[in-house]
């Protein structure tokens, strides 16, 4: 991007660290809203404050602002304490935190981008850690009218997050019409009962076959309930890294089930066990390094993405996901007051019936398919199904939760393999506004008949799909997969470039001043040029397995 | 905002009803992706490489051979048909995007004979044809589901399904191998379960069942099936499966010293495959096998004349076999279709064409097509055969005996089916 010698001082006077803002003032919960208190700066002021629930929020504000600002809603922060070299990702451990983040990831060129073309750009921390959609979205509403009352020549407002952040976004765009010009939820989470029935499923299946302690859902309360959860954390780990080692021989870990023990001797390899797990929780088969196209020249060309490579893509997906999987469980058990997570009527074969043709070899053929799924069946007294509590599975169904209609323009941006968020909460969205432009179009067409005047719904959703390139699994010299390179796009956790940033942001300003989204092929173009990202209307991503 | 008003929509009704009549009596360049006013774009997906590649890698030459010599005179309503081929290798999600190329990049107006069970469920769940509108003309498997119009809405199946071939051949065993020990060799997949579904229907019972996963088909996992049929001292085998899988069983029997009584499926039983992977025509010889179009060495038949002139001089030297007949008939299947759909081809017109009048195309195979508004089912029977000394599969005594059924509980019947002579020159008229 060319960046002009205003926009230029704005990089230089915008590190890293200002935007994800130090916040200083205390943050008591449930006290009086707190500022925003400004400190004035040119060309670019801070202001920092609570909201009336004590989420601490940081607001960014250039000399010049033009009336329009943008609110980011960061996504899924853990809400209990990791101790040190417990988890790779995060070796010094983590603590819970609600520092505000105005712009993803603090990233300054996009920060700049709206600073230096006179918006604004503000954000949250929020009051709770954990799943908050219910808090998040009334915080977001505060929010919007203290930036209100502190700059009153507002005239614009847009919103935008990723993943949880993404939920909470559509969320506020689907119960405050009014409040929000142009929306764009990215890598956006679906509902989360949908999000934590992958979740279990999951964790049931590592559980049933590969190590029965696992506890996987209905975990205690307070320290007890956090241990508990950890613990899962450390067992879920040390599977899949069995697993991983013994991806070629087929072996599965000394931890392994009764049930699982009797597929090892049936001649079914772990790798397939664990590739059927992931089809049922509806995991990609593509994930960060593994494209399940590729091979290795010589004799594993066909053999290693037919027969392995979705395994290893499930591998690494599983292992993204575990972590989130085990501590949002927790978290919403916690708030609904018992397990959550219930497969007792769940028909795993169901589930499998088309991506088991699919993936066929990988899972070692019709006969090792019907094995593991009879293992799974809830005859197996080895495979006891996970029972919710009523009660908490209707409070967890009082969470908020969206509905998908689109009030105002919504750019949507999702990875196609996403394992934790999937591409398919995005479709959820497609097709309820697909539904819902037809009821447009109807009741424009009864109105015109009244009015003799036939006024065509505007469209006001674009989704840019975030494609994985056509091949990019690599091999070492020795014809070993080379997993040291960053995530593929499309692949992980919103995995997007700044350019892709950028391009949402554009269209979300855009359709925020014009109410409208460019017609002919500007998109696509902005799009492409983007880089991986994709406007094709018939592309399609499975839904959640929730809604099977 | 898009505005018009109550008088505005009835003119425009009308210039529409106006230009509804006259499109019906007056040709118009065809507005469609991958039809210009000179040429119309196909493309498939297959293996050309890879394990399971062996036969099938002719099949894009033999198709490519038919539609030059198409365009060579005059192509079809004066387009000439191009045809992209891509290598899936047999990998399901290498068919996924490989599709994905041939439909967005090199914006093909249809798929045709996209090889495989797996891979074309793969496509229809990944790329999704049938939202997308794109046809996908006459599927190279045999799998009954495709066949399923309001699940694969713009799929048109050509072969007759695994589960009429095992039907037909459990009559065939009831009629000649009575009271023999049976085994069979199967690809474990939709494939393979097709094939059992047939079976059991027919009240066949197998000594043993040996299946294997697609791609594991090697000498030394064809040692292991060896091992477990003639400990079940089985007469008679099946082996249903693809090419190499064929022959990896048949090879490996003959170096272990096992011969029964072979009956080979025909995804599998093209000749000069099995020879190519090494196994003597001895070996085969006296071997069961089926098909549904004529004997490749039959030039008494004109279909297989002209197919095999053209392919002889279109690839000199290389063997005019079963893969190579398929694909020719194939090709002139589909530039059947598309001279069906006139002047103004679109993807709706040419499925429309094939649902009016599929039907009734001329075509190598002995059994009719069975398509209608209501069908996308090609072929429904076959008749069988013994191979010869040198290899190939010649009708036993001479004689076509062809039987037809269904993929659901219809009997077995004896074809009383007259195909249509070939239009002159092997052209579409």
């Amino acid at each position: 991007m060319r960046i002009s010698s205003t926009k230029s001082r704005f990089l230089a006077i915008l590190s890293s660290t200002a935007l994800v803002a130090t916040v200083v003032i205390a943050t008591p919960a449930h006290a009086a809203a707190v500022g925003p208190i400004c400190d004035k700066k040119v060309p670019v002021q801070t202001c920092q404050g609570t909201t009336s629930d004590g989420a601490p929020y940081v607001m960014m504000v250039p000399a010049n602002f033009n009336g329009t600002v943008a609110l980011y809603s960061h996504g899924y922060r853990y809400n209990i304490d990791l101790p040190a070299g417990m988890l790779p990702s995060v070796p010094a451990g983590y603590k819970i935190t609600n520092t505000p983040e105005p712009i993803p990831g603090g990233n300054p060129a996009i920060a700049n981008y709206f600073l230096g073309n006179g918006m604004a750009i503000m954000g949250s921390g929020f009051s709770r850690q954990g799943w908050n959609l219910d808090v998040a979205v009334a915080t977001n509403v505060e929010l919007v009218g203290a930036f209100k009352t502190a700059f009153p020549t507002t005239k614009k407002v847009l919103a935008w997050g990723s993943s949880l952040g993404g939920i909470i976004t559509q969320t506020l765009a689907e119960k405050y019409p009014t409040l929000v010009d142009a929306v764009a939820p990215m890598c956006m989470a679906d509902n989360i009962a949908p999000e934590l029935t992958a979740a279990g499923d999951v964790l049931w299946g590592i559980k049933t076959f590969f190590d029965p302690t696992i506890k996987g859902g209905n975990y205690s309360a307070g320290a007890a309930g956090n241990a508990e959860a950890i613990g899962d954390i450390v067992k879920v780990l040390t599977v899949l890294g069995s697993l991983k080692n013994s991806m070629s021989t087929g072996a599965w870990p000394a931890t392994s089930s009764a049930t699982g023990k009797a597929l090892q001797a049936a001649g079914v390899p772990s790798r397939s066990a664990l590739l059927l797990v992931g089809l049922m929780a509806g995991l990609p088969t593509q994930s960060d390094h593994f494209d399940s196209i590729s091979g290795p020249d010589g004799a594993l060309k066909l053999t290693f993405p037919l027969a392995v490579s979705p395994a290893l893509a499930t591998l690494e997906n599983a292992a993204s996901a575990a972590v989130l999987a085990i501590l949002a469980t927790q978290d919403v058990e916690l708030q609904a007051g018992g397990a959550v997570y219930d497969n007792t009527k769940t028909d795993y074969s169901a589930r499998v019936e088309d991506s088991s043709v699919i993936y066929n070899a990988a899972l070692s053929g019709n006969t090792a398919i019907g094995a593991m799924l009879a293992a799974l069946n809830p005859a197996n007294p080895d495979a006891p199904r996970a029972k919710g509590n009523a009660d908490a599975m209707a409070m967890m169904g009082k969470m908020a939760a969206t509905t998908g209609k689109i009030n105002v323009p919504t750019i949507m941006m999702t990875g196609v393999a996403d394992p934790i968020t999937p591409a398919g909460a995005t479709q959820r969205v497609v097709d309820a506004y697909a539904a819902q432009l037809v009821a447009e179009r109807d009741a424009a067409i009864a109105a015109a008949k009244k009015s003799r005047e036939y006024k065509a719904p505007t469209k006001k959703l674009v989704v840019l799909w975030s494609m994985t390139p056509k091949a990019y699994t690599t091999f070492d010299a020795t014809g070993s997969p080379i997993t040291t390179t960053p995530a593929a796009p499309g692949t992980n956790h919103c995995t997007f470039t700044t350019a892709n940033y950028l391009t949402v942001a554009k269209m979300m300003v855009s359709a925020g001043n014009t109410g409208k989204f460019p017609t002919g092929g500007a998109i696509a173009t902005a799009a492409r040029k983007s880089g991986n990202l994709s406007v094709d209307k018939y592309f399609r991503a499975p839904l959640l397995k929730y809604y099977n | 905002m898009t505005r018009m008003n109550r008088r505005a929509l009835i003119t425009a009704s009308a210039v529409l009803a106006v230009a509804a009549l006259t499109a019906s009596t007056i040709p118009a360049q065809a507005s469609e992706i991958g039809v210009s006013n000179s040429e119309i774009k196909l493309g498939m997906t297959l293996p050309m490489t890879g394990t399971a590649s062996p036969g099938y890698n002719k099949i894009p030459g033999a198709m490519k051979a038919y539609f030059d010599y198409l365009n060579a005179n005059g192509g079809v309503n004066g387009r000439k048909i191009t045809l992209k081929v891509e290598d899936d290798q047999y990998v399901p999600t290498q068919a996924v995007a490989k599709t994905n190329k041939l439909i967005l990049q090199d914006k093909v107006m249809a798929l045709i004979s996209p090889l495989g069970t797996a891979n074309n469920k793969a496509v229809a769940a990944s790329v999704n044809p049938g939202r997308r509108g794109v046809p996908v003309l006459f599927v190279n498997t045999g799998f009954s589901g495709f066949a399923d119009a309001k699940k694969y809405p713009t799929t048109y199946s050509i072969l007759p399904s695994y589960i009429m071939e095992a039907k037909i051949m459990a009559e065939y065993i009831k009629d000649n191998f009575a009271g023999k020990t049976l085994g069979l060799v199967y690809q474990d997949d939709d494939f393979g379960s097709d094939a059992l579904k047939g079976f059991t229907s027919a009240g066949i019972t197998f000594a043993v069942k040996v299946p294997y996963a697609s791609g594991s088909q090697t000498a030394a996992t064809a040692a292991g099936w060896v091992t477990k049929l003639s400990a079940a001292k089985a007469d008679v085998v099946i082996l249903f499966g693809v090419s190499s899988a064929t022959a990896a069983g048949l090879g490996t029997a003959a170096a272990l010293k096992y011969a029964p009584q072979w009956i080979l499926g025909s995804v599998g039983g093209d000749a000069t495959t099995i020879k190519a992977a090494g196994v003597p025509a001895g070996v085969l010889y006296n071997a069961v096998g089926a098909s549904f179009a004529p004997a490749t060495t039959d030039m008494t038949d004109e279909y297989v004349k002209l197919f095999s002139d053209i392919y002889a001089k279109a690839v000199p030297g290389s063997a005019f076999d079963n893969n190579v007949l398929i694909g020719m008939n194939t090709a002139f299947v589909t530039a059947q279709a598309i001279k069906a759909a006139g002047a103004n081809l679109t993807r709706k017109s040419l499925m429309a064409a094939i649902e009016a009048k599929g039907s009734t195309f001329a075509s190598a195979g002995l059994v009719p097509l069975n398509y209608s508004k209501t069908s996308h089912i090609g072929y429904n029977g076959y008749w069988f055969g013994k191979y010869s000394p040198t290899g190939d599969l010649k009708p036993i005594d001479g004689k076509y005996v062809l039987y037809t059924t269904d993929s659901g509980s219809g009997a077995v019947v004896k074809s009383t089916y007259k195909r249509p002579a070939m239009p002159a020159k092997g052209l579409p008229e």
